[in-house]
């Protein structure tokens, strides 16, 4: 099944957009306008569509912004941090997010995509 | 008149309370199909027991609140397929609030708040795949007006209440609606003795001098199910014979 076709699928239904308009860099937040009602009907669709168990605070990464304040509570690298808590994301998507937080919820469909095929992975 | 129910399958948590069993008979009656929960082997024993009038027509399942790993086995149990759910379990510690012991009230808010927010997180997103779920919860009128000694209970069930409330709040747009039901004293189960012995002086303060009926709560639970009640959503709703009306 293929991951992104999928996502795009659920989402053009759930947001009543294109599925065009979903492409992987697209923001969920930022430019898809996703809301917290709206990704909790994905993390449904997603545990149905793939048959695994979807941590929501997990995969719409919920507490990275907790994370970097434990990080630098702790003295410890914000990279190195997140690298060790979001184990579905290179090290590349990581340092991208860091220098992205200030435009606001950095959640990317492609994160999804790297969610679920981490999961499968490990299933 | 008669109700419509756009959904079957009735997930009854406490199933082996009479006031489960009576619902579970008058749903079955009804063509929906209930399973009732219970936290022991023996639970489910009790329950096939009174219920074999209805073999095939209703099922059983174990889920104890005191045991998180029983949750996921329940819903593999059902196949994720829920329409309705109607939560009656709830332990008891009757203690003066001054008097617990830290180590049980811990215990007991795990077992009646925290475990119930992970088996209502689980219902909704099961309901949430069908676009369509209905939850009741059997609160108490004991949550906004308790005796001594009722703290622990009244505020779990209170505190469950606001769970309810919420789910229908944030998914009553996704046709999932809930109502939080508050019975005062009812003729079944643990009130049978208190009324038993109270009888005098308590249906004295109660306008309909009467205690509520089992079937009569199961028939009110059932229209609350129903599409007709759907419009009762994110509420708590109080019969108690008007008791907690007047001073």
């Amino acid at each position: 099944m293929d991951i992104l076709q999928t996502i795009q699928e659920e989402l053009a239904e759930l947001l009543d957009i294109e599925k065009e308009e979903i492409t992987p860099d697209a923001y969920m937040v930022r430019d898809l306008d996703a809301e917290s009602i709206d990704l909790l009907e994905l993390a449904v669709a997603i545990n149905a569509s793939f048959g695994i168990d979807v941590n929501d605070d997990e995969i719409f990464l919920r507490l990275l912004r907790e994370f970097l304040e434990e990080a630098k509570d702790a003295g410890k690298d914000a990279g190195d941090f997140l690298e060790e808590k979001y184990r579905f994301l290179t090290r590349e998507r990581i340092d991208d997010m860091l220098n992205d937080l200030q435009g606001g919820p950095v959640l990317k469909v492609n994160d999804l995509i790297s969610y679920v095929s981490w999961k499968l992975e490990n299933k | 008149m008669k109700l419509n129910f756009s959904g079957n399958r009735v997930l009854i948590t406490g199933g082996t309370c009479d006031l489960a069993v009576t619902l579970a008979k008058l749903t079955a009656e009804t063509g929906l199909y209930p399973i009732l929960t219970a936290r022991t082997e023996k639970g489910l024993a009790d329950i096939d027991e009174v219920m074999k009038p209805f073999s095939g027509k209703f099922e059983t399942a174990l889920l104890d609140f005191a045991d998180q790993s029983t949750l996921v086995p329940l819903f593999d149990q059902i196949k994720d397929d829920l329409d309705y759910m109607v939560d009656f379990a709830h332990t008891d510690y009757e203690r003066l609030v001054a008097s617990a012991d830290p180590d049980a009230s811990y215990k007991y808010f795990e077992e009646n708040l925290a475990f119930r927010s992970a088996l209502i997180s689980r219902s909704a997103r099961t309901m949430l795949k069908k676009k369509r779920g209905r939850m009741v919860y059997i609160s108490s009128s004991a949550a906004i007006s308790p005796n001594p000694g009722q703290g622990f209970y009244a505020s779990a069930k209170l505190a469950s209440e606001a769970l309810y409330k919420n789910i229908g709040l944030e998914l009553g747009s996704r046709g999932i609606t809930t109502v939080s039901l508050r019975p005062g004293y009812i003729n079944a189960g643990r009130g049978k003795d208190f009324i038993n012995k109270n009888e005098k002086s308590l249906f004295s303060r109660i306008p309909i001098k009467r205690a509520l009926g089992n079937k009569e709560v199961a028939e009110t639970i059932l229209f609350f199910l129903s599409d007709s009640a759907t419009g009762f959503n994110a509420v708590e709703i109080t019969f108690d014979g008007g008791l907690s009306a007047g001073k």
